[in-house]
Formats: structure tokens, C-alpha cells, sequence
């Protein structure tokens, strides 16, 4: 694949975010900053759509925070020969935090099938330090060793100025289990971690953690055949922090593929709501968010959390999902296109109740005392798919509606 | 309507299950300010249904302390008077967040409905498996299923269904300011109650200068003697009324206020558990939340002991019945035990005293003479949505200062001139 299209003065990146197995909220981040960017041709994809060749109409595949081994093992040699495929034939390949530490070398099962780039991680350990905060989420069995999560929260990023990215620069960026790395060749390397900042949560020691981030990679850049990895070991999607997000964009326009000027006639077999049709699955969808959101408040507020793979999920992660799709009703209410295909309003509405099913079953499970662990683990997986599924709808409306009115 | 409101008006048809919505124009708000000001005139706007409508004031919801009002308008089955009544607790702010500035509900449900309202959404649901609970039991039904224990349900307990004249609209598992007999309207529509959660957001046109006006008024407020007591004995006596203090003392748990209010006018006293406990209590119903004066004064006076008076306004809010009424028939007929009292709940019939004469729930009046400054001071409180006791302590929140915070809030203008027109409309 030596060009994912023709030659053009307008570059619309084609987006894959994974939300499949193995992912958490955060790739409602890279929803975020990509909109704010003015990014709206979005694909959500899941495992399973990337093992049937989904990658194949997009430029770019994100992939954000949440459990590196399930996603590792969702996606099965299968998916990392696809995803090889489309790395070395031109496309880029965003990792955050889980998503970076994805394509690292390693010779653990699933991980394995992943080895793209030859950086170590150097917050590796045979010995388990002792943890200051959080245990629950200071560290991951990984084989007969340790990865270990040396701090959280902001922390200060230096980039390299390596060209073409412009000169030196520090912000703060948020760390949240991501990677610190070394990689051999210093021309990969686009950002350092430099310092801590008064926002950063110490779980071990000072020192150990000064010796396990300080002057190593934050973010590396490193080629594949046609393509690129741009792994993040810090969430420079994180919506709070703008002058990552910029860093992010820009990295991305800078390895990006050509490629084709969207129709502006809706695909075929798409149907434009319009009318009573419109109105009801606005009414129904709002309604069903607003259930949800209702309940998910109230969660919030009782000690319960949930560990599920390897990663642990407070209750307050079910808001973040349903206000990323809260936030977006107001402008399909204020009259924004509605494009779907296949009953995908129809789906939409039953999973928006499926989910306030499952969320009103978690508070009855624990004013009753019973266990939530599989109510949990099947919510947060209906909200994956539920989020993506509206984000679907919402952004090929914007992506048409930019088309109209640009004429792009 | 862009700030302070939802910019929505719901109209409900019970009837034919129809539900309309219309916009909150500014010209209505600038003519008619809000809250009962408003609910009058959509009262008049669709008089031949004889509706029940529901608002908040202008400013309920917002950082004015005591901004914790609703109003429900309807003509009171007992007067015969198109009236108001109050929504205290956290009823009004809920209301005010729930994405509706007004619900206009019309015609009568062929069989039980309650309705819910959430974030601009409203919902006829049937009620079959609600109708014949208490308030109690319909209240917790609804919270579980929803699975939200800050959902506030109006509604009716069995006083309602079997149509009696003193069927009040209860607040939660509380007694409201119900005196009007709207529970019994409730009951004839088939509605068994109206469950309102608003995780909405409200706009404010100046938020700094009104933000820094609140914060003013509620420094000053602090310094006032009068607004540091806490307690329904403490409001008792600010109304004229003699101190309960000594009364309930031995049963307080705890005070408490609603939204917003500095002073707290509800107390939770304990019947069933020892008043000093710190902890959560075991005890399935260790007591009450006291939110109504008048009864409890009225039971003192014939004799009933505090926790015998507690006794007594629990189960009327779990029946659904007015408990000033209970108390004046109760006083009447000799009564003092409670459960003598319960039992004649089904023969209690109006008129009473304490439904008053006034279109104004007398809730606010204990002890007052219920004159036209009582009257207008009701009305401020009804219009802007501030508590109506509450008002009346408060003597740092001048109509000129509240209509400056209403202009502030709105980027619109209120007179003095129009809040004379709206007062005169609602009084007429």
C-alpha cells in the first residue's frame, strides 16, 4: 500500500479509535481533542472489526488507555498481522499509556505478536517496591516481573525539538500507568519526562521515581515500512491539557497519509432523519442518557469499585462515558445531521437501555449487598459499544454537515 | 428565555397521554416575573381544563439564600380559590434543574400514572403497581426503580386515592405545605405522583456581580441575630408563635434546612431510637422530619406529648392527609391516641380552619396576622421562588434587592411597578 489516496491541499485524517476489549474511557479523550481539532471523520473499531480489515479505510488508529494484555488478546496474531499490514503500508498508529505499551517488544504471550518497536520500558521490575498510594493501582503481574506505576497526575514533558516538530518545548501532560522508555536510537525520541509538578502523586519513593522517569522517553516516534508508531507514554489526549493535545495533532499531521476527499452525498444505504422519526430518537436517546447519567451521580457517591481484567474501574468512569455523549445531544437537538444506516437508531436506543438496566441493577446490587463484579464488567463493555455507536452517528452527521458547508 | 430557565414549558394531557412543549417567551417573564406569577396566568391560559400547574420562581435554584421554592397553582378543592402552594426541601430545586420552567397537567389518567421528569424529558408511567401504597412505600418504590435516592416524588398516599377533602400532596416521606386539598386533585387525575430529578444547568447573564451580590447578602445575613436559629422551634417562635424548643427538645436528631435556606425550619426528631445517637440508626423508622408547624403546635395544646405528636404526623404523611387538619378535627373530637387517631383518618372531613383564607398556603402564617403585608411578603417569596418563612426573617432581602438580582440573573429589567402589577394579578 504506497498511498491510501490521491494528492490533495486538504488533509481530512480518517481516524480509528479502538474501543474494543480492553479499553477504557480514555479513548473518549482522543474523541474530544480530535473534535476540538475539527477532526470528524471518526471510526470506532473493535477488535473485531480490526481482525475483518477495518483498518483499511482509515489513516489513523488510536489507541488509548485501558488493559494492554486484554487488547493484546482481543486482537490475537490475527489483528497484529493486520495491524502490521497497515503500519508498514503508510498508516500511523497512535498508542497512549495501554496503547503504547502495546507495540513494545515482549516476549509474553499475546504481547508477543505485537513486537513493532524495539524500546524497553523502564518501569520493569523482578522486586516490587512498596507503594506509597493507590495500591490497587500501583502495579500489573507481568510474568515472573512487575511493571510499577512510579507516580499519577501531571507531570512535566520536555520535547526534543527534534525536526520537524519545532523547538524545545516543556508543558505538563497526565500520567496514568503509561510507559517511561528508552529506545537506542536518540532520533526517536520527541519527548522526555523532565520533572514532577506539584500535581504529580508520588506511589513510591522520590527517588525511585525520579530514577525511573527523569530523562527517559515520554514519546517516541519510530517508522515501519510506509508508516509510523507514535507512542505516548503520558495521555496527551487528555482534553485539560491543551499544549499536549497541540503536540499530539501536530505529530500526527506531520506523518500522516494522503488521502481522499470525502462524498458529499450520503453512503449509500444511509438515511437522513428528519421529522417525527428525528425527533423520537433524539427524545428516546436523551431519555435513556439521562436515566443513566441520574444513576451513575448517585453511584458516585458510595465506595464501590470494581477490578476488572487487570485494571480497576471506580464508578465514577460511567459518567465520563454517558457526559461525552450528554454533552454531544445538545447539538444534535439544535438540528445537527442525523445519518444512519441498518437500524442503528434502533440499536442506539436499546443499548442506551441496556445500560441504564445495567446501572440501576449495580444500585440494587448494592443497597442489597450483592456482588456487581459481572453487572460491571458487562456495563462497561455496553458502554463501550454504546458510546461508540452514538459517536458513529454524531460525528458522520458533523463530517457531512462540514462537507455541505464547505464543499470540500 | 436564555437565563435563569430551561426555556420549556411542558403541557401535559393526562386524558390523551398527549405531551406538548412550549418555549418560555421573554415577554411572559417580562410581564409576569415568574414562579406563581406565572403559573396564574398558564392556570388562566388553560382554565377550562381546570389544570394542576406546577413552576418554580425566578430565581429558586440559584445562590440567593433561600432560593429553595416551587409553586403548584390550582383551584383548592376546599376554598374553591385558584391557589398556591409551596415546595420546600429540595422539591423547588429539583424542579428548577429537571429541564422544565413549567408543567402545565390537564385531564384526568383513565388509570394510575405518575409522571417523570428528568432533564427535559418528561414520561407518563403507569402506576397500577403504586396505587394503594402509602407515600412511604410509593416514595421508596420509585427511588429504587429509578435507582436514585435524590429523586423527589410528589405525591399522594391513600388520603388522595379515595378522593378525601384533606388529601395533601406530600413531599418525599414528608408533610408538605399542602393545606389546599391538591392531594384530592391528584387523586381525581389518576396521578399518583410526580418523580423530578434535574441534573440540569442554569445560565446566569452576570455570573460575577450576581455571584459577589449573594455572597454579600449572605455575609450579611450572617450577622443578623435573627437568622442564626436553627430548628423548627426556632422558626416557630420567629412566626409568632410560642418557643417549642423545651417541647422537642428531648427527641431532636437533627436540623434541617432546605435548599439553600440559612435557617433550618424542619427538625428530624426520634419516636423510635435514642435522639443521641451519632450513628446510622438500625431502626427501620426511628422518626420524622417535623416540617410543619401548625400541627404540632395544635397537638402541644390538646395535650399530646412530643412523641405522640411525632407519631401522630408520621402516619398522617404516609396516608397523605393534612396534618393541621388531622390535628384541628383531632382537638375537635377529643382525640389523643394516636392510633384512635389513625384509624378515623377515612371519616375526616373539611372544611377546617386551617386551610385558611388566604390563596397562599397559611404554612408560612402560624402566629401572624395574615394581612396584606403577609400577603405580599408571600407573594415576593412565590414570584421569585424564595422560602416563604424564610422570607420573612429575612429582612436583608428587599424586593429592590431581590429584582436587582433578577435583572442580574436575566439581563432583563423588573420594576417595582411590575412587581406591584404581577402581585396585584395573582391577589385579583
Amino acid at each position: 500500500m504506497e498511498s491510501r489516496g490521491r494528492k490533495t491541499d486538504f488533509r481530512i485524517p480518517r481516524i480509528g479509535i479502538y474501543t474494543g476489549k480492553g479499553a477504557s474511557h480514555s479513548w473518549l479523550w482522543f474523541v474530544e481533542v480530535f473534535e476540538r481539532q475539527g477532526f470528524y471523520n471518526l471510526n470506532f473499531l473493535t477488535e473485531m472489526d480490526i481482525v475483518k480489515g477495518g483498518l483499511e479505510t482509515v489513516d489513523v488508529l488510536a489507541v488509548s488507555g485501558g488493559d494492554t494484555f486484554s487488547i493484546a488478546e482481543a486482537l490475537g496474531p490475527v489483528g497484529a498481522i493486520r495491524l502490521e499490514k497497515f503500519i508498514t503500508g503508510g498508516g500511523l498508529y497512535l498508542g497512549s499509556c495501554a496503547g503504547a505499551y502495546l507495540p513494545l517488544n515482549s516476549s509474553k504471550e499475546h504481547l508477543n505478536h505485537f513486537n513493532f518497536v524495539p524500546a524497553k520500558i523502564t518501569n520493569l521490575t523482578k522486586t516490587l517496591p512498596e507503594s506509597h498510594h493507590m495500591k490497587d493501582k500501583f502495579s500489573t503481574c507481568y510474568g515472573c516481573s512487575f511493571i510499577y506505576h512510579a507516580v499519577r497526575e501531571a507531570v512535566e514533558i520536555t520535547t526534543t525539538g527534534l525536526p520537524p516538530f519545532g523547538e524545545s518545548t516543556t508543558f505538563t501532560a497526565p500520567l496514568y500507568g503509561g510507559p517511561p522508555m528508552t529506545i537506542t536510537d536518540p532520533a526517536s525520541v520527541l519527548a522526555t519526562y523532565t520533572n514532577f509538578t506539584q500535581k504529580t502523586l508520588f506511589l513510591v519513593d522520590r527517588k525511585l521515581a525520579k530514577k525511573t522517569l527523569l530523562g527517559n522517553a515520554a514519546v517516541i516516534r519510530e517508522k515501519m515500512g510506509h508508516g509510523h508508531l507514535h507512542l505516548y507514554g503520558p495521555h496527551f489526549e487528555h482534553p485539560h491539557f491543551p499544549k499536549a493535545n497541540l503536540f499530539l495533532a501536530n505529530a500526527m499531521m506531520h506523518d500522516l497519509p494522503q488521502e481522499n476527499i470525502p462524498s458529499e452525498k450520503p453512503e449509500e444505504g444511509m438515511a437522513i432523519l428528519s421529522g417525527p422519526e428525528r425527533k423520537g430518537f433524539i427524545r428516546d436517546v436523551k431519555r435513556e442518557l439521562s436515566n443513566s447519567r441520574i444513576v451513575a451521580a448517585g453511584l458516585e457517591m458510595i465506595p464501590l469499585k470494581w477490578t476488572i481484567g487487570s485494571k480497576v474501574y471506580e464508578t465514577g468512569k460511567i459518567r465520563v462515558f454517558l457526559e461525552a455523549l450528554w454533552q454531544r445531544m445538545r447539538s444534535l437537538e439544535r438540528g445537527g445531521y442525523i445519518l444512519v444506516r441498518g437500524g442503528e437508531e434502533d440499536r442506539l436506543v436499546q443499548a442506551a437501555l441496556h445500560v441504564t438496566e445495567n446501572i440501576r441493577q449495580i444500585k440494587k446490587g448494592w443497597d442489597r449487598k450483592i456482588d456487581t463484579l459481572a453487572t460491571a464488567t458487562a456495563l462497561f463493555n455496553l458502554l463501550n459499544k454504546t458510546s461508540a455507536l452514538f459517536l458513529e452517528i454524531y460525528f458522520r452527521g458533523k463530517l457531512f454537515h462540514s462537507i455541505r458547508e464547505n464543499r470540500i | 428565555m436564555e437565563y435563569l430557565a430551561s426555556d420549556k414549558i411542558a403541557i401535559v394531557d393526562l386524558g390523551s397521554r398527549d405531551i406538548t412543549e412550549d418555549e418560555l417567551d421573554e415577554d411572559l417573564v417580562l410581564d409576569k416575573i415568574g414562579g406563581a406569577g406565572i403559573t396564574k396566568h398558564l392556570y388562566d391560559q388553560y382554565a377550562s381544563d381546570d389544570p394542576i400547574v406546577l413552576g418554580s420562581g425566578l430565581l429558586t435554584g440559584t445562590l440567593v439564600p433561600g432560593a429553595s421554592l416551587g409553586i403548584m397553582t390550582a383551584k383548592s378543592p376546599s376554598t374553591g380559590k385558584i391557589s398556591h402552594v409551596p415546595l420546600n426541601l429540595d422539591a423547588g430545586m429539583e424542579l428548577k434543574y429537571s429541564g422544565f420552567d413549567y408543567i402545565v397537567i390537564k385531564g384526568n389518567a383513565d388509570k394510575p400514572v405518575y409522571l417523570w421528569i428528568h432533564d427535559g424529558i418528561l414520561d407518563i408511567n403507569d402506576a397500577e403497581a403504586l396505587w394503594g401504597k402509602d407515600t412511604w412505600a410509593a416514595t421508596d418504590h420509585i427511588r429504587s426503580e429509578m435507582g436514585d435516592d435524590l429523586i423527589q416524588v410528589l405525591g399522594i398516599g391513600q388520603a388522595g386515592e379515595n378522593g378525601s377533602d384533606l388529601a395533601q400532596v406530600g413531599i418525599n416521606y414528608w408533610q408538605s405545605a399542602d393545606r389546599m386539598g391538591f392531594g384530592k386533585l391528584f387523586g381525581e387525575k389518576n396521578l399518583k405522583l410526580m418523580a423530578i430529578r434535574g441534573m440540569g444547568l442554569l445560565e446566569i447573564s452576570e455570573p460575577e456581580d450576581f455571584i459577589d451580590d449573594c455572597a454579600e447578602l449572605i455575609k450579611t445575613i450572617r450577622t443578623d441575630p435573627a437568622t442564626g436559629k436553627q430548628g423548627i422551634a426556632a422558626a416557630a417562635a420567629a412566626l409568632g408563635e410560642e418557643d417549642l424548643g423545651d417541647y422537642l427538645g428531648p427527641l431532636t436528631h437533627r436540623h434541617m434546612a432546605c435548599f439553600n435556606t440559612p435557617v433550618a425550619t424542619n427538625t428530624f426528631v426520634f419516636t423510635d431510637e435514642d435522639p443521641a445517637l451519632l450513628k446510622e440508626s438500625t431502626v427501620p423508622e426511628p422518626g420524622f422530619l417535623l416540617t410543619d408547624i401548625s400541627p404540632l403546635v395544635a397537638l402541644k395544646k390538646a395535650g399530646l406529648s412530643a412523641k405522640d405528636a411525632g407519631i401522630i404526623l408520621k402516619v398522617c404523611a404516609k396516608y397523605g392527609i393534612d396534618g393541621a387538619a388531622v390535628a384541628e378535627l383531632s382537638a375537635k373530637s377529643g382525640l389523643t391516641d394516636p392510633a384512635e387517631i389513625e384509624k378515623r383518618f377515612p371519616d375526616f372531613k373539611g372544611p377546617v380552619e386551617s386551610t385558611g383564607k388566604s390563596i397562599f398556603s397559611p404554612w408560612a402564617a402560624f402566629g401572624k396576622d395574615m394581612g396584606e403585608n403577609w400577603e405580599r411578603r408571600q407573594a415576593v417569596a412565590y414570584i421569585l421562588g424564595l422560602h416563604p418563612i424564610w422570607l420573612q426573617m429575612a429582612t436583608e432581602l428587599t424586593e429592590e434587592k431581590l429584582l436587582d438580582l433578577a435583572g442580574l440573573g436575566t439581563e432583563m429589567e423588573f420594576t417595582l411597578d411590575t412587581l406591584d402589577e404581577v402581585i396585584g394579578d395573582i391577589l385579583a
